[in-house]
């Protein structure tokens, strides 16, 4: 059933592949109103985003129904708008997602719907197209694909250039990415120059320390890293894991105090969260282990900073609720803690231990 | 284009080679591995053409497009994260912020709103570049003696009245890096401690600045320190520190905590005593006198203040003599002897006049005119207030002549009260006489305020020539009198 009959289908629908535009053989059973070249694009886009959205995509993509009076019509293509956005905004956290996951292949359908929604939404010279544009970008990236991770770059840089109003978060991005991009071709000048100002824009948008700006950090450490200035990289890589470490644990106490205060009111336990999107814990989980990789290469020197990343990622893993990766994390630094540390240290580490296993003791 | 153009020329050169010598067929293959060879040969070295393009043709680079298009913060700020330097970054981000801050409660107030905002003073911005980054250097290899010494030239640099607050967060910065400097036998150490000491003391933290120059005066001890202009550190740890003492004990003294004051003015001395210098000993003594005094201690009060008088003796000091003096005859009045009073007062005034200080003139007089008043001696009274009133016209201060003035007129009227009394209670022809021909011969007083009230009750009493209405009036014009005192305090 998953082939078209192009006289069946309603007039004036195109009819190309939803991944690569392409005349489109097949069409989706489900909504009968995505198209795709033939089966490796279904099911990578099916993988990717439209098992998610399959349901939603049908009233954007069918023809309006009739209505009686300009009022409802005006209300229906509100209605409309209103939904393409929400579309845009979930495809670009779904993408972020594989992309701090790793998997780029993944991202890239979702990444494409959100800058096809955008397009539609807001015409094609708009600075919404971006951060889709950027996402992309970075998904060719992660595949290797240099030549068009530098297109869609192009695309966007030319775009932030052309508006006279762009916010400071999207510029950061943007160079965030050029620094990604330059690092890919092994131009450390160039990837440092952007990575510098990626760091400048968020800094400016959101302030120094916050964690949004911990990524221009981290790469360039990496780029520090790659370039064998060891003491530098190291200091930036401290910065980063004090922003995330400062962070939860901040988090960690707001949550401990509310629960200190509600516990009677509400009859209940709080639960435990980052107050974070997925996107952005995923973001953590991978600058926190890279950064703890990279540490324990060089353990022996100092033994202090490997356990405060260590400390850094079970607070996240406690937060996040995965109890287990937390409580091995901490066995992993109780054991450093206690070949070459104070006690003090120890006692800190011990602490968080019993914290983890009086959650685990008690499941919901 | 160049090299482009340069390219085709080769293949039409080498085509035309192919056509003089070779069939059509073997042209055409010829043509096709050209064309291809030339296109991989084009991609592959794309970077080469930029670079040449860079190197031929001098248009702008990326760097200096950047520096137009960006604000100098900006490019500032880059620099240093290119290089890594991002804690110079955020130090000096978190600066500009506050600056913004600040700039914007100046809005408000309209005060120093003239201030340009950091991003225009190219001039600023370099120099934190300069110094931050040497720091966050020295720091990174842990040379904390460098990291100090470009963190203080900063501090150095932003010594002026606008731009305190950075003075101050360096002192900070300088004070925290200090404490890891251990080579220098704390030489650094001490230094922050001065510079926190001024810090709090300029912003009227005196407790605390007190802790900082102890701290500061403690680490100088026994060392041969100097600063840059060749000053002993320790002795000026202990001028900072008897300054921040007497300001403290000053204000305790307001609030009437005496034996705090006392106490604090005591550990002063002490330390004054120390730091071997006679004059500084004196002057603690000086204000532990006045503490004395001020608590009723008026025995050890004396003694203290002699030290102080025997040092300045001994130093040739005058003008520290004489406030000695002035100091010993305060406490002899409050003691209620006068007589020595009025000897010591006498030699603060000769004192005064010999070193030409006429402010103390017109206060060792207006005393000695207090005094006398008080014993009743009018015509001596009335004579040092004279004194302390022309020295006051000469003075040209206003404030203070009017002050002594009032003070004159009253030791005048409380001389003419005596005879004019006995001219009323006598109350015969012949004082009478006196009394009117007095009244039409005045001229020769003063014109002053309260004696022409005076005048005004005694023409009242004349045209009354009775005596009971006499005696009333005269009573009444002791309480004119007094209120007039009154009034002047």
């Amino acid at each position: 059933m998953n082939v078209i009959y192009p006289l069946a289908v309603p007039k004036g629908r195109r009819l190309c592949c939803e991944v690569c535009e392409a005349p489109a053989k097949r069409v989706c059973t489900a909504c009968t109103v995505t198209y795709y070249c033939g089966v490796v694009h279904q099911r990578a886009d099916w993988g990717s985003i439209h098992e998610k959205i399959c349901q939603l995509l049908i009233p954007l993509r069918t023809s309006m129904p009739f209505y009686n009076s300009e009022e409802e019509r005006q209300h229906g293509l509100q209605q409309l708008q209103q939904r393409q956005k929400h579309l845009i905004e979930f495809c670009y956290t779904v993408a972020q997602k594989y992309l701090f996951e790793g998997k780029h292949e993944e991202a890239v359908p979702a990444a494409l719907h959100s800058l096809r929604f955008r397009m539609n939404v807001y015409g094609l010279s708009s600075v919404e197209l971006v951060p889709a544009y950027l996402l992309l970008s970075e998904a060719s990236l992660g595949l290797g694909r240099i030549v068009q991770a530098e297109e869609y770059l192009s695309q966007a840089q030319w775009t932030v250039l052309k508006s006279t109003e762009c916010c400071y978060a999207t510029h950061s991005l943007l160079h965030r990415n050029l620094g990604l991009l330059y690092m890919a071709k092994e131009n450390y000048e160039e990837a440092r120059y952007h990575l510098a100002n990626d760091i400048y824009f968020a800094s400016s948008a959101f302030g120094t320390e916050d964690i949004r700006t911990s990524g221009g950090y981290f790469h360039l450490a990496n780029v520090f890293h790659n370039l064998n200035k060891v003491d530098l990289a190291d200091t930036l890589y401290t910065k980063v894991t004090e922003i995330w470490y400062k962070y939860l644990n901040n988090h960690y106490q707001v949550l401990s105090h509310s629960r200190l205060q509600q516990i009677d009111l509400l009859g209940k336990k709080f639960e435990n969260n980052t107050g974070l999107d997925e996107a952005h814990e995923a973001e953590a989980i991978r600058i926190l282990t890279s950064t703890l990789s990279i540490r324990e290469s060089t353990s022996d020197r100092d033994p202090e900073k490997t356990v405060f990343v260590l400390k850094t990622l079970v607070l996240l893993y406690y937060l996040m609720m995965n109890y287990s990766k937390a409580q091995e994390y901490a066995m992993e630094a109780f054991i450093l803690a206690k070949e070459k540390l104070s006690v003090h240290e120890q006692s800190t580490i011990q602490e968080l231990l019993n914290l983890i296993s009086a959650e685990e003791s008690h499941p919901e | 284009m160049y090299y482009i153009w340069y390219c085709t020329l080769n293949i039409s050169v080498i085509l035309v080679a192919f056509y003089m010598f070779g069939s059509f067929s073997t042209q055409c293959s010829a043509l096709l591995f050209l064309s291809i060879s030339f296109r991989t040969q084009l991609i592959k070295e794309k970077d080469d053409i930029d670079y040449y393009l860079e190197v031929n043709f001098k248009g702008l680079s990326k760097e200096e497009v950047a520096a137009y298009r960006n604000s100098y913060k900006k490019n500032i700020c880059v620099d240093m994260l290119r290089e890594g330097y991002h804690k110079s970054f955020t130090e000096l981000f978190a600066l500009m912020e506050r600056w913004d801050v600040l700039r914007e409660a100046a809005k408000v107030r309209s005060i120093f709103w003239l201030q340009k905002p950091l991003e225009e003073q190219p001039e600023k911005l370099d120099h934190f570049y300069h110094y931050l980054t040497r720091a966050e250097n020295a720091e990174r290899k842990e040379y904390f003696e460098d990291v100090y010494n470009n963190l203080y030239a900063l501090a150095c640099y932003f010594n002026t009245p606008e731009d305190k607050w950075v003075r101050n967060h360096f002192y900070e910065r300088c004070f925290k890096i200090a404490q890891l400097i251990k080579i220098d036998g704390g030489k650094k150490e001490a230094e922050a401690h001065a510079h926190m000491g001024l810090l709090y003391e300029e912003d009227g933290q005196l407790s605390e600045a007190a802790e900082h120059y102890e701290a500061f005066h403690q680490l100088t001890q026994g060392r041969i320190w100097k600063d840059e202009t060749g000053r002993f550190l320790n002795l000026l740890a202990c001028e900072s520190l008897l300054r921040t003492y007497r300001l403290l004990s000053d204000k305790m003294l307001e609030n009437k905590e005496y034996k705090q004051a006392i106490r604090i003015l005591i550990k002063a001395s002490e330390i004054a005593k120390e730091g071997s210098d006679k004059k500084m000993e004196g002057e603690a003594s000086y204000y532990l006198g006045l503490a004395y005094l001020a608590a009723g201690e008026y025995e050890t009060a004396l003694t203290v203040l002699n030290t102080y008088g025997k040092i300045s003796t001994d130093l040739d000091d005058d003008l520290s003599l004489g406030r000695a003096y002035e100091a010993t005859a305060k406490v002899l009045q409050s003691q209620g002897e006068m007589k020595e009073a009025i000897k010591y007062l006498k030699k603060v005034l000769k004192i005064a006049r010999n070193n030409f200080q006429n402010l103390d003139i017109v206060r060792a007089s207006t005393m000695l005119g207090d005094i006398y008043n008080e014993k009743g001696y009018y015509s001596k009274a009335s004579e040092y207030f004279q004194q302390a009133f022309d020295t006051t016209r000469e003075l040209m201060n206003m404030p203070l002549m009017n002050e002594t003035k009032v003070h004159y007129g009253i030791a005048k009227a409380h001389q003419l009260m005596l005879t004019i009394n006995n001219c009323i209670e006598t109350a015969d022809i012949t004082s009478l006489d006196h009394l009117l021909s007095w009244k039409e011969s005045r001229s020769d007083i003063a014109p002053d305020l309260i004696i022409g009230i005076l005048n005004n009750q005694q023409y009242v009493l004349n045209s009354c020539k009775e005596c009971e209405i006499s005696s009333f009036l005269s009573v009444q014009c002791h309480t004119l009198l007094t209120r007039a005192s009154v009034d002047r305090c």
